[in-house]
């Protein structure tokens, strides 16, 4: 009967690591392809057709290109200003909600969880947005891609949900001991929702990263372009398809395609180092650790 | 029921004086709490409500020297373009059966990956898998679409593939039967890693004292999985359905656009897309808000049911 | 469920509540504004007489110590190269030249409409605006001096523009397409000066093909079949023919490539005084049926529905493709090089446009009209000084401000060789290694557009390649301009109509092409599409285009 079981799972741990490999190759296949177009020879990849397994000749020019634009390290300045700042008051606020949200036996918090879900549906659009950013006086600064966006509201739900899946017993012992509400969510509900803490870093932070549409329209400077902004030029000044124009250049655009890469690579490369470091924290049993503690 | 009625003031005379005593009562014990969430209620208000406004512009003629408010109302006129138009209900079915298939074959991809993540023993393997399958979701959707392209003309890896079991090699795009699964899978391909860190994350929560006791009666990992790692990451499952159930009108237009052509569009052509193409033809500010409008209206009912259904089955819900 | 719904209405009222707040301080904002730029323009008229030259002979740099503020969009030949207005030569040298100091502010690449769309709403207007008011602007350049953005230009010009006003006296044609139905003045155009610059795509195959199979330069649709299918069989061609079908098949077909052989483009044209749009004419059906045929016989790209700009690139580079349809500069000028990389003796030309028997001259062909809306340059209503604006930018229609936009500085970006002015090596071999239409867009804007007219000995040195300057010559050689419509705008009024038609109608059209191309569909087919059309109210686009074309034959 044991040695049944055994090797079942072990059956079941063939099966979970083949179907998980299998997975790995076929995602790694866009992030190869992007690193090996990137370094590519333009003229080269461009001719290229089909299944890109290596890079085609080796060329550092579309970096180059992309490196030599005075926009890009102000960029990314702004970006990590943007980011820090923006994922520091994202939590900040999303935490306050959601700790008040998930408390029972609160009378008004079905109405205001209705208020603040109603907005994932309907919005006035841009121009009122942008009067009122106007009006309190954001316009051109950093702040107006922070302020504005302070919570989001699917990230709200999402740590409501796992707030609400703590015990209640922790909450009434600390009750008893007279602990405030402020000790209680800084005390016991943040140390005890850590993975989806981090979830929330990695989510606020990957959202102000890729950000640029409203940067576009609330930041007038150009020394306040956010990396993503910068980028955006690039890749549209390049674009291959713009070949409409009654005369243009040849050979600007072969080193158009290889740029597009290029500036995935740059404009992506920082963000995707977040993902490691968040997942330090998804521990399992912090909750049973801190209980025996 | 109590605060709706609370909230609108308009509870039954009967009750009114309980309802009051209540009101106080909770406002007593909750007051701290409330000002909590009071910078979090500013904010929703004047970012989100006080432009809202703008929204009637779905209602309007909107000029922009005129602004929203002052610009000539138009009336129901943009619903009946949109609705009385040739193609309303080939974009409405295709919407909805893009949407449908990718609730049913894409949804639940991410959770499956979340538990057979769960189930690695080997750490190092476990990092990798998860850092590499989130990592398609960075690369931008024009390449995305550019190496499915690749793959799937007559001379790609995947047509090649398939024409080994008799598929007759014509590009796979052109093909209006196969839109909808190069879409599905390829969403999958794209999202499956990024959508699973939440799960995974729930999973950090999942009691560890009960694997213990299910081990000791000797319970397969199989077992494990269904019995306890998945009816611990029920409610967060529930959530993220609710909340897909209030999206289901909303099919991106950039995908579509840049995969379909005019031999696929009778299976590929949706709202966005449409409306897009309209809007390469004239400013459809007007309209294209009342087409927002009116699948707003379909999420949010949809939204609704699907919280007030979680609610019954399994107590976890939004509201 | 009841309780969903009071919350639900307990949120609107709060909402409408908010409206209301809103929608008062908005009116307030509003009450401002119009007043704000109204005064302008009465101080402008003021002003106007006051320094009252006699209209004629302005001479720069004018006299003059006031700023203009200039909001436009830099072209992206410059991005990542400059980041602003200012660091660009040019710029800096036009302000020299004229005398007035501008002060730019620019939208990034790509966000024009958006940035356009919050300027206006937010009533911060600029005294000079380059955008395309023409064709990117809802209800068109009447629409925009009648909802009070831009000033008609008609006395300005009259009284302070000598050069644009001499110009347009001397083209009564070009004046035509610059003004509205109404007759108003709206911007200072961009003008293509010269048949040379308005010509610029056609067919293009490879000539090293032909002459080893001893095949001439196809001219006949019979002819092309034949050399498509010898580069099939012979040079192993998987793709002989090869079109960009990105957004739609065969984006170039407007123009009338292969179709006009049967007598039709993919819009609509004028024959004898009525106005006709292709696709419902039966010269269609017989195109269609041609590429039908030529798909099934693989002459056409198998991968035609998708095939984009990379795709033909590596078709043309591997060998796979032996002719297409592009440009003299994106076309010859990029896919030659392309080419050569794998057989250095390719040589890639021009064909003329196809026609069905032997001498015929094509019906149709891409050529387009003086005329150009990109770069055009309008004065709002806000302009501190109108007349100062016109009178600085009237500087691009003067001889010496024509040699300024096209050639820049001389000793800098030209020298005078024999009477020709002949581009440095700093454009042409920049020692920064920018590409020329990089560094050519420092120093000048012949390159591009603005407010000038544009002169042929730009493109002539522009391409560098033989090949290049005939081709204009072979593409030039059609009767387009027999049939072509003139730039037409419908009124504000019926635009929005004639979109919603045309964009039902365009669906319907694409994917009737496609699905008969790829043979999805029997060409017997076409007759019930065409049905289809008029059940779109094909008839009634076509009315309001002909009501267009009359409004604009008595402008």
């Amino acid at each position: 009967m044991k040695r049944e079981k055994g090797a079942f799972d072990r059956l079941f741990d063939v099966f979970v690591y083949t179907a998980l490999s299998a997975l790995v190759i076929v995602t790694l296949y866009p992030l190869v392809y992007v690193l090996f177009a990137s370094f590519s020879e333009p003229g080269e990849f461009i001719t290229h057709k089909g299944f890109l397994w290596r890079p085609l000749g080796l060329s550092f020019d579309a970096y180059e290109s992309v490196i030599r634009n005075p926009g890009i390290l102000i960029g990314y300045r702004n970006t990590f200003f943007i980011v820090v700042a923006g994922v520091a008051v994202n939590l900040v606020m999303t935490a306050l909600a959601a700790y008040v949200l998930s408390r029972k036996n609160v009378l008004w918090n079905n109405a205001i969880m209705f208020f603040i879900v109603f907005t994932m549906f309907f919005s006035g659009g841009l121009i009122p947005l942008y009067l009122i950013v106007k009006g309190v006086g954001l316009l051109d600064s950093l702040w107006s891609t922070i302020v504005p966006f302070a919570v989001s509201t699917f990230n709200l739900i999402i740590m409501r949900t796992s707030f609400m899946g703590i015990p209640d017993s922790l909450e009434e012992s600390a009750k008893i001991d007279g602990a405030n509400h402020a000790t209680i969510l800084l005390r016991i509900i943040l140390p005890l929702s850590m993975p989806v803490i981090a979830v929330m870093i990695l989510y606020y932070a990957v959202d102000k990263w890729n950000g640029w549409f409203y940067a576009s329209i609330f930041i007038k400077s150009r020394d306040l372009y956010p990396l993503q902004l910068v980028l955006r030029e690039i890749l549209i000044a390049n674009s291959t398809d713009s070949m409409t124009a009654g005369a243009d250049a040849g050979d600007r655009h072969q080193i158009g395609e290889t740029i597009k890469y290029a500036t995935i690579v740059v404009a992506t490369a920082p963000i995707l180092f977040v993902y490691p470091f968040v997942q330090r924290y998804f521990v399992k049993g912090v909750m049973i650790g801190s209980l025996k503690g | 029921m109590a605060d709706a009625r609370a909230a609108l003031g308009t509870a039954k005379p009967s009750g009114s004086l309980a309802m009051k005593r209540r009101v106080v009562k909770d406002f007593a014990t909750n007051k701290y709490l409330y000002l909590m969430i009071v910078p979090v209620l500013v904010y929703y208000a004047v970012f989100h409500y006080a432009p809202m406004y703008g929204a009637l512009i779905a209602f309007k003629e909107y000029s922009p020297m005129k602004g929203i408010l002052g610009s000539d109302w138009a009336g129901l006129k943009h619903f009946e373009d949109f609705f009385n138009s040739y193609y309303f209900w080939r974009i409405l079915k295709n919407t909805i059966l893009i949407s449908l298939y990718t609730l049913v074959f894409e949804f639940p991809a991410p959770i499956i990956l979340a538990l057979l993540i769960n189930e690695v023993r080997n750490k190092a393997f476990k990092r990798t898998a998860q850092t590499i399958t989130y990592m398609p979701y960075f690369i931008s959707l024009v390449v995305i679409c550019g190496i499915i392209t690749d793959f799937t003309n007559s001379d790609g890896v995947i047509n090649r593939f398939f024409m080994l079991f008799g598929y007759d090699g014509q590009a796979m795009l052109q093909r209006p039967e196969l839109f909808r699964p190069i879409y599905v899978l390829s969403e999958i391909w794209q999202r499956i890693g990024w959508e699973s860190i939440i799960y995974i994350a729930a999973l950090m929560s999942v009691d560890m004292e009960q694997y213990e006791a299910a081990r000791m009666d000797g319970a397969s990992r199989l077992k494990q999985m269904f019995y306890i790692t998945l009816p611990g990451i029920m409610p967060t499952i529930a959530i993220m359905l609710i909340l897909r159930m209030g999206n289901l009108m909303n099919v991106g237009f950039e995908k579509i656009i840049l995969l379909y052509n005019p031999v696929t569009y009778e299976t590929a052509d949706v709202i966005s897309s449409f409306v897009y193409r309209k809007g390469l033809l004239e400013f459809g500010w007007s309209y294209g808000s009342a087409v927002g409008l009116f699948n707003s209206v379909i999420n949010l009912a949809l939204l609704i049911t699907a919280n007030w259904i979680s609610r019954r089955v399994n107590n976890s819900s939004l509201w | 469920m009841k309780r969903l719904l009071m919350a639900a209405l307990a949120i609107i009222m709060v909402g409408t509540l908010l409206v209301a707040c809103s929608s008062k301080d908005n009116n307030a904002n509003k009450g401002e504004s119009p007043a704000a730029s109204n005064s302008p323009s009465a101080t402008t008229e003021a002003s106007a007489s006051q320094q009252g030259e006699e209209g004629g002979t302005a001479t720069y740099p004018l006299n003059t110590d006031k700023a203009l503020t200039y909001w436009g969009e830099l072209t992206g030949n410059l991005v990542g190269v400059k980041a602003t207005h200012d660091e660009v030569p040019f710029f800096q040298e036009w302000q020299k030249v004229t005398g007035v100091k501008l002060n730019f502010t620019a939208p990034p690449s790509g966000q024009a409409k958006e940035a356009l769309n919050i300027l206006l709403a937010s009533g911060d207007l600029p005294d000079i605006i380059e955008y395309n008011f023409l064709s990117d602007f809802p209800g068109g350049p009447e629409k925009a001096i009648a909802d009070g953005y831009i000033l008609r230009l008609n006395d300005l010009i009259d009284q302070h523009a000598p050069n644009l006003k001499k110009f347009l006296q001397e083209n009564p044609d070009i004046d035509k397409m610059v003004k509205t139905d109404n007759g108003s003045y709206y911007a200072f155009p961009f003008i293509r000066g010269d048949e040379y610059l308005r010509v610029f795509q056609g067919p293009i195959i490879r000539k090293d093909w032909l002459d080893e199979l001893g095949l001439p330069v196809p001219e006949t649709i019979d002819e092309w079949t034949t050399t498509l299918r010898e580069f099939k069989e012979k040079k192993g061609a998987s793709a002989p023919f090869t079109v960009n079908s990105k957004p739609r098949f065969f984006n170039d077909s407007y123009n009338g490539a292969f179709l006009g052989a049967f007598g039709v483009n993919r819009g609509f044209y004028q024959e004898d005084g009525v106005i006709k749009y292709g696709p419902a004419e039966s010269g269609f059906k017989d195109y269609l049926g041609l590429f039908q045929q030529w798909y099934k016989e693989g002459l056409l790209d198998k991968n035609i529905a998708t095939a984009d700009a990379k795709s033909i690139d590596s078709n043309w580079a591997s060998g796979q493709t032996g002719a297409s349809v592009g440009n003299a500069g994106g076309g010859i000028g990029r896919w030659q090089p392309l080419v050569e990389q794998n057989s250095p003796n390719a040589v890639l030309v021009a064909a003329p446009y196809p026609v069905l028997n032997k001498g015929d001259k094509p019906k149709f062909g891409q050529k387009d009209n003086a005329y150009s809306s990109g770069g055009i340059v309008a004065v709002t209503t806000a302009a501190k000084d109108a007349e100062l604006a016109v009178k600085m930018l009237d500087y691009g229609y003067s001889e010496e401000g024509r040699m300024f936009f096209n050639f820049g500085t001389e000793g800098v970006s030209y020298n005078l060789v024999d009477g020709y002015p002949k581009y440095t090596d700093l454009l042409m071999k920049n020692p920064d290694k920018l590409a020329p239409a990089q560094a050519m867009s420092m120093y000048i804007r012949g390159s591009y557009n603005g407010p000038f007219i544009q002169d042929k000995r730009y493109a002539e040195q522009f391409f560098a390649l033989q090949t290049q300057r005939d081709a204009i010559d072979v593409w030039k050689n059609t009767d387009v301009s027999n049939y072509a419509l003139p730039p037409l705008t419908p009124t504000p009024e019926e635009s929005s109509e004639y979109a919603t038609i045309m964009n039902d109608i365009n669906t319907l059209i694409d994917e009737m092409t496609l699905k008969i191309v790829l043979g999805t569909e029997s060409v017997d087919k076409f007759e019930s599409y065409v049905e289809k059309m008029k059940s779109l109210k094909l008839d009634r686009a076509i009315e309001i285009q002909t009501a267009a074309w009359e409004r604009y034959k008595n402008r």
